[in-house]
């Protein structure tokens, strides 16, 4: 699967603009900070997950003196051609077209466009607390598969029903209250179970991978080792069953799958903690680029790899390796400083140039 | 400030209110009901008065009735020992056009759904309860929507329903996940209903 063609109008600072991609090489998109590289990258993950990847609200997504943006996408997978048509409103709500046709589910979405994103903020997966990480996980689950894309859904919807039971029920509820928490407990330690199962195996194929990728880019045989770490032992039904006086009194849900951690450690230590912010980054590349591939394989192509600003804080040395370690495979990278060498680039465009282009 | 002067801009708020329409849509069909010969918009404001004044709930099933008991309680053809359970009404036309239920219905008026702020007092459930009893009900199958809180509700109801002693199925799954029981097509939704199975609370 390749992108082909983009073409972004009214998202964030860009106005307008359209360029075609090389569907096997790289595309660099060169300009000075602020001119709207990084928009470009967010436009094109919206594309794929309906999302930005930093978080933003849909609002802030939408120029400031625009009702709504829209960012339209060609892809082709083995020559079949899949239009995405997305368009963001302010009011009302946005809505996304595969092949003119209005998207209802994940699973029409994930037949268009599948990105792997990395941008500078993603050092939060190791520097972060426990939620940047089951969110990398869940992100990954979700690429991989869209059954596993409906289950993240799906617990994340148990959660907010049950949290909004406990918050109503109060700390000591009638014995009709409790048969209705029975059912939300019954269905979180279904889904919950199955999640935590689904990253526990994410995180045992991932550890290879990561692991050779960053002694790949550190250049040296440092020991990477990821582990899944649950907030509970045993049956989570159980484990519900047994915390419901807590989580009554504290209207909150105490254990689960979002409660979970995935620990990285190098050399034995904790990297939130004990490594330089040099080997943060390396660790979140390694496992990034360890998520791409592991997706390749699962996926029979690869997605497409979306590098925002990835050389800007690597000394050339670094770059250098981070070159060599990248995947075959359909690359769109942005920079503010020159190209590193070594990166070879099916073309090379400026972000300024497009956008006068267009206009 | 509102932009159009007395009643207009009343009908463009209260056309606003409704389901699925925005304040663009709400001027449109304002400006439109304004231009048509008065007999036919007329014809709508009797229409609405009509169903306001005339139709009400069926009292045994919470159908939409004219009167007291809804058409499908009123016809004694069908079996009154089997009940289907939906949130709906509009899910009794999706089961109606299989063909495969000659059963009646009981309409719980929702979902549980503790975020809209939906428990068991805000449905129909303790009507479905006595209706057991009052109606000899063997079989009752839940077809309530194949999603999250569907499923929650039809796993409630079947907690309360099977110390009772009668058959309690539930539709198959093959429905689309997150899907509402109003777009499930009849092909579908009939072999759901045709492969239902019984449920252990
Ligand atoms: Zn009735």
């Amino acid at each position: 699967m390749f992108l082909v063609h983009l073409e972004i109008t009214g998202f964030r600072n860009l106005r307008h603009l359209a360029l075609d991609l090389d569907p096997e090489g790289t595309t660099a998109i060169v300009g000075p900070n602020g001119s709207g590289k990084t928009s470009l990258v967010e436009a094109v993950g919206y594309l794929a997950t309906q999302r930005s990847f930093r978080g933003a609200p849909r609002d802030a997504l939408i120029a400031r003196d625009s009702r709504s943006a829209v960012v339209r996408g060609l892809t082709d997978t083995d020559g079949r051609r899949v239009s995405i048509d997305a368009e963001l409103r302010r009011e009302g709500p946005s809505r996304t077209l595969v092949n003119r046709k209005p998207a209802r589910r994940r699973s029409d979405l994930l037949d268009g466009l599948r990105t792997t994103i990395f941008s500078p903020e993603d050092t939060e997966t190791v520097r972060g607390g426990p939620a940047a990480r089951r969110a990398f996980l869940d992100d990954v689950l979700a690429l991989c598969d869209v059954r596993q894309a409906a289950l993240v859904d799906e617990v994340e919807r148990v959660l907010r029903q049950r949290g909004a039971l406990l918050r109503q029920a109060g700390p000591r509820p009638p014995a009709d209250v409790l048969v209705t928490l029975d059912v939300w407990d019954d269905r979180l330690a279904r889904a919950g179970t199955a999640l935590a199962d689904a990253r526990d195996a994410l995180v045992r194929s991932l550890e290879p991978i990561a692991a050779r990728t960053y002694r790949a880019v550190a250049g040296r045989p440092d020991d990477l080792q990821l582990s899944y770490r649950r907030s509970w032992e045993g049956d989570l039904g159980a484990a519900l069953a047994a915390g419901r006086t807590d989580d009554l009194r504290r209207a909150a849900s105490l254990i689960g799958p979002h409660r979970d951690e995935m620990d990285v450690t190098l050399e034995g230590l904790p990297a939130r903690t004990h490594a330089s912010q040099g080997e943060q980054r390396t660790a979140a590349l390694a496992l990034t680029l360890a998520a791409h591939r592991l997706a390749t394989d699962q996926l029979g192509s690869p997605p497409v790899l979306l590098l925002d600003d990835v050389f800007s804080e690597l000394d050339p040395e670094r770059s250098a390796l981070l070159t060599a370690s990248l995947p075959a495979a359909q690359t769109l990278l942005t920079t503010a400083s020159p190209l590193p060498s070594g990166v070879a680039t099916a073309q090379v465009l400026d972000i300024r140039v497009l956008q006068e282009g267009a206009a | 400030m509102p932009a159009f002067s007395g009643p207009l801009q009343a009908l463009v708020d209260e056309l606003g209110r409704l389901p699925g329409v925005g304040p663009k849509s709400a001027q449109r069909i304002a400006f439109y009901l304004l231009k048509v010969p008065g007999p036919d918009a007329l014809r709508l404001a009797d229409a609405i008065t009509a169903v306001k004044e005339r139709m009400t709930l069926c009292t045994r099933c919470f159908n939409v009735a004219e009167g007291e008991l809804c058409a499908i309680c009123l016809d004694d053809r069908r079996d009154s020992t089997v009940v289907c359970v939906v949130e709906d009404p509009r899910d009794i036309v999706a089961v109606e056009k299989t063909g495969e239920f000659a059963g009646r219905y009981h309409v719980l008026q929702g979902a549980l759904n503790p975020i809209e702020g939906v428990g068991p007092d805000q449905l129909r459930v303790r009507e479905l309860l006595a209706r057991v009893d009052a109606e000899g009900l063997t079989e009752i199958i839940l077809c309530t929507n194949p999603n999250l809180e569907g499923e929650a509700t039809a796993m409630y109801l079947a907690r309360l329903l099977n110390p009772l002693g009668l058959t309690v199925t539930r539709i198959a799954s093959g429905l689309p996940v997150g899907g509402d029981l109003e777009y499930a097509d009849e092909l579908t939704l009939g072999r759901a209903l045709e492969g239902r199975r019984t449920v252990e609370a």
